[in-house]
């Protein structure tokens, strides 16, 4: 048993401590702000959830995927259709939503992931615009342009989630279950593996992974994080359209994954409440808001090179709270 | 089927083409300089459109006096894109997305701006020949559209002599190629990464003045067009402005035909599998060189 | 000293005497809060723009006239970016944060399924500017539209093709959005009217050149075109392959920034719709005099509808009580029929609209303006 210096137990303090606040704040917002801001803060957890299949994807695999809007619109349609129409229990919805994303993520990825950078950029890009023609012809399943409504909301030990309040708190502890396994993924041997696979391929190759397997198989987790943001999305709104899951979703859900920082897990919680508060608050200054959005964004890109994930980690690092021990680059 | 509807199919495949494939050329020449995907090409057609309907609408202007302020705004705009967007996010040390992600933003201002300023109405810019087509046995394509071709052709050509045959040309594939031997045998590499991108922005500002006859100014239309463009520059190898023109040739027969042969709703369907297919058969795009996959 | 005593009195009297003038004019006391979701940026601006200037010149109409029962009114305007999404967020603020009484909008038709979802639970009326939607739209009770359904559209344009040209062989070509709907609507009236659609291309929302499908509509040999689309490509494409036949459209496209645009090509476009402001009819006469003073400029019908929208929430408001009625009692009062500028409408009808056939207005282009045809459904 050795003992530990003073520095390192003060600092393990210090970080229990910032974590408790952390969340009491979390848990007191919703009593303290508006209906309509904790609505926001929903949505952040939706995207959060969404974006970090898109971040992970990025900062381990360095693969730009614009087709997560398809997957979150997989997710929301299998719910929406089958709770409406076929009648079924909401969590066989959920999964059948999870499976098909899975399955179309396995199909299409395994020719489309051997190609690489922009390529792959566009390759997903394609899917999604794909994705959505086909939401849109296939509208005895979602309803085309007119969507599918009703759709009934989810309930929670004889709670019934149907304003957002009640769903904050349901959102968002998903949302940190999802970026712990995520943490816990990338301490692992799997963890171990990808970053060995971004930084020397050859290397990895070497050693026996399998780079092609591991790359569709992250792909799949990221598809299968979008379908599940996206049917608790469904079952949130209670109406779904095709114009939720177009270009404009991908692009945001990378802006996410870009904004939060890839290497960054929980950065991508930061991204989710820029690209969902700022909008709103920006909104109330009137016409002018698309404009200053966009100026805030370039602004965030060009001050934050690595996303505000990595500024934070900065910050913490020179606070001195880094003395506990750190998994390189797969820093929280 | 009748004769007509394919020669149709095929005189709108071209025109589309040609317009997805002005675009790619922008992207490809800014790509080839800088090595940077510009998300913001489509809107440098949009503001070229819009300088020219200005002056064209309300100062009177010709059209060819028009068309030369229209790449000369585009011009200056890519050069300011370079000084504000790039060259900070280059200093902090930007990745690739990063780059993407300034110019995305980049993009979305300039929509935003002409929403703000112009109205959400489209706008009509006359077209060389005014709105005459020429009939080829009962299909139309509309003298504009000649024209087009035409211009983006010579475009092909003069760029390729840029290149191959100036300093300036020779200078930018240097310093895009090997920034640091570049500056050591003297060529001022900032300074060249600025005129690449107002190069880019010359192209653009062009492309969007021959392109807005045929589909109205309008403040939305800068994302699709980049999209499109993005598209046929990968295709054609990304570094080759030929080579975004074929692609965009390519991209546009496969829609029109897939319309006529198939069904409009699944055009974008068969499309993007086309192009997917194309992507994963020839790694290098249609004229890429060897050993370059994908970018 | 005395003069500037008295010059002091006589500017406090003057003072007086204006605030007591201002406070007989303007209504007082706390405003009631209206709210309204637009699409004002996005690919809706060119129905949310239109509608927030007639929302406006109404708010503006009834305050000088002394609000409701003598109060104010406020319309909070939010703007949903054509996205059903933020709609929805809009719609949590106005309705549970600004506490507004009843909700006018949105512009598009996904965004009113988000948004009816939330006033429908609450029971809060909520006037919108889409036709009748998706079902479940049936089952709501405060949802009440000033736009006709889809299939009333429909059958306007089916009224004048067969009634008016006497044809029965029709190419459609529509674009994804505004166009799949309404030919949804035609597909499902095609028996009753004894008409046969022998070409149907779509396109997208964006497309730079549609001339592929318009040759694929010419060569089907219809004898009327439908162009239902919200931009005016698709209508310039469609003449330049040499479509000669006569071209109808739909409500949406018939606005002078889409007839400006389509240019030379716009002349003999018919629109079935419900606001000629060259020639109005008796009832919208007072409208379309004030549009054109305070906007200098012509109305069409989504200014209309803005206009009617406020104009019927402020009677509904003051008949259940003004300022201490509940947005429930609101919503029951405009359970009835008004007579609008746009059209009469009778929101007791099961359609939650009520708008007849025999409202519309036929009208053609004729050098970027538009002329009343003579010719009326029944």
């Amino acid at each position: 048993m050795s003992s530990r210096p003073i520095a390192v137990t003060a600092s393990r303090t210090l970080t229990i401590a910032a974590w408790i606040a952390g969340i009491a704040v979390w848990a007191a917002l919703p009593w303290l702000l508006g209906r309509g801001s904790v609505d926001i803060l929903v949505f952040a957890g939706l995207y959060t959830i969404a974006g970090l299949g898109v971040s992970f994807l990025l900062g381990q695999c360095g693969i730009v995927s614009l087709a997560q809007s398809v997957f979150y619109g997989i997710g929301a349609y299998s719910t929406a259709y089958g709770t409406t129409v076929l009648g079924w229990p909401i969590p066989a919805c959920m999964l059948a939503g999870i499976v098909v994303s899975g399955l179309v993520a396995m199909l299409v990825g395994t020719p489309v992931l051997r190609l690489s950078g922009y390529f792959l950029a566009l390759a997903t890009l394609a899917l999604a615009i794909m994705g959505h023609v086909l939401f849109l012809e296939w509208d005895w399943l979602t309803g085309g342009t007119l969507g599918i409504g009703g759709i009934p909301h989810l309930s929670l030990f004889g709670f019934t989630l149907n304003t957002p309040f009640r769903f904050y708190y349901f959102i968002w502890p998903c949302a940190a279950v999802v970026l712990w396994l995520h943490y816990n993924l990338l301490r692992s041997r799997t963890g171990i593996a990808l970053r060995a696979m971004r930084d020397a391929p050859s290397a990895a190759k070497v050693a026996g992974i399998r780079v092609e397997s591991l790359r569709v198989r992250t792909f799949i987790l990221s598809a299968v994080l979008g379908s599940f943001a996206g049917s608790l999305f469904a079952h949130y709104v209670s109406f779904v359209s095709i114009d939720s899951f177009g270009i404009d979703r991908a692009i945001g859900f990378l802006l996410i994954a870009v904004l939060g920082g890839a290497r960054s897990i929980s950065g991508t919680v930061v991204g989710a409440l820029f690209v969902t508060a700022a909008p709103n608050l920006l909104s109330r200054l009137g016409e002018i808001h698309p404009l200053l959005f966009a100026l805030l964004l370039i602004v965030a890109v060009i001050f934050l090179p690595s996303g505000f994930g990595g500024a934070f980690a900065d910050l913490w690092r020179r606070l001195g709270g880094s003395l506990r021990p750190t998994v390189k680059d797969g820093t929280p | 089927m009748v004769l007509s509807l394919w020669i149709q199919a095929i005189l709108s495949g071209v025109t589309n083409g040609f317009v997805y494939g002005l675009i790619g050329l922008g992207i490809a020449v800014v790509f080839r300089g800088a090595r940077i995907i510009n998300a913001m090409q489509g809107d440098f057609a949009l503001l070229g459109g819009v300088v020219a309907y200005l002056l064209v609408h309300n100062l009177g202007w010709p059209l060819p006096a028009a068309f030369l302020a229209a790449m000369l705004s585009g011009a200056v705009c890519g050069m300011l894109v370079e000084r504000l967007l790039i060259r900070p996010t280059a200093r902090r040390q930007g990745t690739d997305d990063s780059y993407l992600l300034v110019t995305l933003g980049g993009a979305f201002a300039v929509s935003a701006s002409v929403l703000l300023y112009f109205g959400r109405d489209s706008y009509v810019l006359p077209g060389i020949g005014g709105d005459q087509s020429v009939d080829v046995f009962n299909a139309a394509i509309r003298v504009h559209a000649l024209a087009l071709i035409v211009i983006g052709t010579l475009v092909v050509i003069a760029l390729r002599w840029f290149y191959r045959g100036t300093r300036l040309g020779q200078a930018m594939l240097a310093a895009s190629i090997d920034p640091d031997g570049a500056q050591t045998i003297g060529i001022n590499v900032p300074l060249v990464r600025t005129l690449t991108f107002g190069l880019g922005g010359l192209v653009g500002g062009l492309a969007g003045m021959l392109v807005t006859p045929l589909i109205n100014l309008h403040y939305e239309m800068g994302l699709l067009l980049t999209l499109k463009g993005f598209a046929a520059a990968v295709l054609g190898g990304l570094t080759s402005p030929f080579g975004a023109v074929f692609g965009g040739l390519v991209l546009g027969l496969v829609e029109s035909l897939a319309i006529v042969t198939v069904s409009s709703g699944y055009k974008d369907v068969i499309a993007m599998t086309i192009l997917i297919l194309i992507m994963i058969v020839m790694p290098q795009g249609l004229f890429g060189r060897r050993g370059r996959m994908g970018g | 000293m005395v003069r500037s005593v008295s010059k002091l009195l006589i500017c406090t009297a003057i003072a007086a005497g204006a605030l007591a003038t201002a406070a007989i004019a303007q209504p007082k006391g706390e405003p009631i809060k209206i709210g309204a979701i637009l699409s004002l940026s996005g690919p809706g601006a060119g129905l949310g723009q239109p509608e927030r200037a007639g929302i406006l010149l109404a708010e503006q109409a009834i305050n000088a006239r002394g609000g409701i029962n003598g109060q104010p009114v406020k319309i909070i305007i939010e703007d949903d970016g054509s996205k059903p999404d933020i709609a929805k967020s809009k719609a949590e603020r106005l309705v549970f944060d600004e506490k507004v009484v009843a909700m006018i909008g949105p512009s598009l038709t996904a965004s009113t399924g988000a948004v009816s979802a939330i006033t429908n639970a609450e029971g809060l009326a909520q006037i919108t500017f889409t036709g009748l939607g998706p079902k479940i739209e049936l089952t709501y009770k405060s949802l009440y539209h000033v736009l006709p359904p889809q299939e009333l559209n429909a059958r306007a344009m089916l009224e004048y093709t067969t009634k008016a040209l006497k044809a029965k062989r029709i190419g459609v070509l529509h674009d994804t959005g505004y166009g799949q709907v309404v030919l949804n609507s035609l597909n499902a009236l095609h028996d009753k009217y004894g008409v046969e659609f022998t070409a149907v291309e779509k396109f997208e929302v964006g497309a730079t050149d549609v001339s592929a499908q318009a040759a694929k509509v010419r060569a089907a040999n219809p004898e009327v075109v439908f162009v239902i689309a919200t931009s005016p490509v698709p209508f310039r494409n469609a003449r330049q392959v040499k479509i000669e036949q006569p071209i109808v459209s739909a409500i949406g496209s018939a606005s002078y920034d889409y007839i400006r645009g389509i240019g030379e090509f716009a002349d003999d476009i018919v629109f079935p719709e419900f606001v000629v402001g060259e020639d109005p009819k008796p009832e919208q006469k007072e409208f379309v005099a004030a549009f054109q003073k305070a906007y200098n400029a012509l109305p069409k019908n989504f200014e209309a509808a803005g206009w009617d929208s406020a104009q019927i929430l402020a009677s509904g408001i003051a008949k259940a009580g003004g300022a201490k009625a509940t947005p429930k009692e609101i919503a029951a009062a405009i359970r009835g029929v008004h007579q609008g500028a746009m059209a009469k409408y009778d929101f007791s009808r099961d359609d939650m609209t009520g708008i007849e056939l025999s409202s519309y207005v036929f009208s053609k282009v004729v050098k970027g303006k538009f002329e009343r045809l003579p010719f009326v459904a029944k």
